[in-house]
């Protein structure tokens, strides 16, 4: 399977009378969107803002990242079986607008979760600060409950994605990017001599903001199964999850997935990568052992020599992580696991919940336990008041001056488990 | 906690949904439990059925209290 992805690189992002992509702008259309959005009869309302990087703006609570795409040729359409119907993505040409995402906010329940800072020291953090970004926020009909809140204020982030996605459908690209995955017997004739490498994508599945979705299928509900890396390029996986931000996968993780483009990038050279097995993190012990075992059989079954393991989130999902790895392990298989730590807010606890021996190849997002100040930004865009009541917040996060104490857990996607940012100890 | 308990002279019964993490840390005796958002319930049941199913799990526990062990033990349902 092959894909070309066309990057167009968008510079800025602004309101306009007609939306449209032009010499790397982006011009929205706001009343044509909200339209579009508003056909949802769970919306009541929806409001537009724009944070770009630099500005002092601090977008919370965050619910989703999104990068606009959309497909050129080949088959199917972005977020099949979501907004697109389920035909096989990940082949032919697909645009991206790099340097472009829609961010959704609102208020769902109790606990809200995820900020993002455009400036200061929080946006070294997330690397959604260096984006132009489109900012949803979405408000229900009166009584709505709570799944069906976050489900339409999901869909409400595909559809502005897919909308923006759809200006760039006839743009030449900047620069085009070509992935290909031969298949398992083609694979083995061209690079006999290379080690044979898979990558297991763990998907968290635990409820309410802790979902990620297939196809449109809840993915609490797979068997660990294989998918190609294109297809997820693609919009094949995408995010419904976002409580302790810093360690969830957004759908723009998921899109960028860095393990499976530094793969691409060796593919061929010091290795040939072999493809994507994908499994969950149930709440069920059962459920954990079943789908390890599979993601297990499926690494033997390819004949793989080595598997790379990203976890999403923490604690009880960290007893997945190390199942799949010693599972794998334990059918001769090397592995190399990324996860990242509870260490304490001064670093010197345990960092996992669970271990094992063969867990002896660990990569580290960081500790999710450091404390950082956030100074007052000019402009909140969403609900400031809850930082009090975040995972990662604490009773009097939030100072009289307008500034906040945290710890890392509430910055969307600071000790991202794919692998996601550039900041390092070293 | 489990173990510090344990440190002071009681025995402890941990009961949890993920077994591997108790046997991580170190509880002797352990009973597993349902699912991580509800260890000792189940919402799909009727409030019949379920109060058997919590009056099951504590009676394992209890039982699981009196009984001597060597090493780290799960109580399984029999």
């Amino acid at each position: 399977m092959k894909l070309e992805l066309g990057y167009i690189y968008i510079k800025d992002i602004q309101f306009g009378e007609t939306s449209k992509v032009e010499n790397g702008i982006i011009y929205v259309n706001k009343d044509e969107l909200k339209s579009i959005i508003l056909e949802d009869q769970n919306l009541k309302s929806v409001e537009f803002d724009l944070a770009k990087p630099g500005e002092s703006v601090r977008i919370t609570p965050v619910k989703d990242v999104i990068e606009p795409r959309v497909k050129v040729e080949g088959p199917g359409g972005i977020f099949p079986g979501m907004l697109s119907k389920v035909e096989t993505v990940g082949s032919g040409k697909t645009n991206v607008l790099k340097g472009a995402a829609v961010v959704t906010t609102g208020k769902i329940v109790g606990f809200q979760e995820g900020i993002i800072d455009m400036t200061g020291p929080g946006a070294e953090y997330t690397p959604f600060s260096k984006l132009n970004n489109l900012v949803m926020i979405c408000e229900p009909i009166d009584g709505l409950k709570q799944p069906e809140h976050e489900k339409a204020l999901r869909f409400a982030g595909y559809k502005a994605a897919a909308y923006l996605g759809e200006l760039a459908k006839n743009i030449t690209p900047d620069e085009t990017e070509t992935f290909e995955t031969l298949s398992v017997t083609e694979g083995m004739k061209a690079y006999p001599e290379l080690p044979r490498v898979a990558y297991v994508l763990m998907l968290q599945t635990q409820g309410l903001l802790h979902d990620t979705y297939v196809y449109g299928v809840d993915a609490k509900r797979i068997i660990s199964t294989l998918i190609y890396p294109t297809e997820i390029m693609d919009g094949a996986i995408v995010s419904g999850n976002c409580v302790s931000a810093c360690d969830k996968n957004t759908t723009y993780h998921h899109l960028n997935n860095p393990v499976i483009h530094d793969l691409f990038e060796q593919h061929g050279k010091t290795l040939n990568f072999v493809g994507v097995i994908i499994t969950n993190e149930n709440v069920y012990l059962a459920d954990k052992e079943r789908s390890s075992n599979w993601s297990s059989k499926l690494a033997e079954f390819l004949g793989v020599d080595g598997v790379i393991i990203s976890q999403e989130g923490f604690g009880n999902p960290d007893t997945d992580l190390i199942m799949n790895c010693k599972k794998i392990e334990a059918k001769g298989i090397k592995t190399v696991i990324i996860t990242d730590e509870y260490a304490g807010r001064d670093g010197s606890s345990q960092s996992l919940a669970d271990a094992d021996v063969s867990a002896n190849a660990v990569v580290t997002g960081g500790n999710a336990n450091e404390v950082i100040n956030l100074p007052k930004l000019d402009k909140v865009i969403g609900h400031i008041n809850y930082v009090d009541i975040i995972a990662g917040g604490f009773d009097g996060s939030l100072h009289e001056d307008g500034s906040i104490t945290v710890e890392l857990q509430v910055i969307t996607g600071a000790t991202n488990e794919m692998g996601f940012n550039k900041l390092s100890a070293r | 906690m489990v173990k510090e308990i344990e440190r002071a002279g009681i025995p402890v019964v941990h009961m949890c949904t993920v077994v591997p993490i108790s046997l991580t840390v170190g509880a002797n005796r352990i009973v597993p439990t349902i699912a991580i958002p509800h260890p000792l319930g189940n919402p799909a049941l009727t409030h019949e059925e379920e109060k058997t199913l919590r009056r099951g799990l504590v009676e394992r526990a209890l039982k699981a209290l009196e009984t001597e062990v060597t090493g780290q033990t799960v109580f399984e349902e029999k």
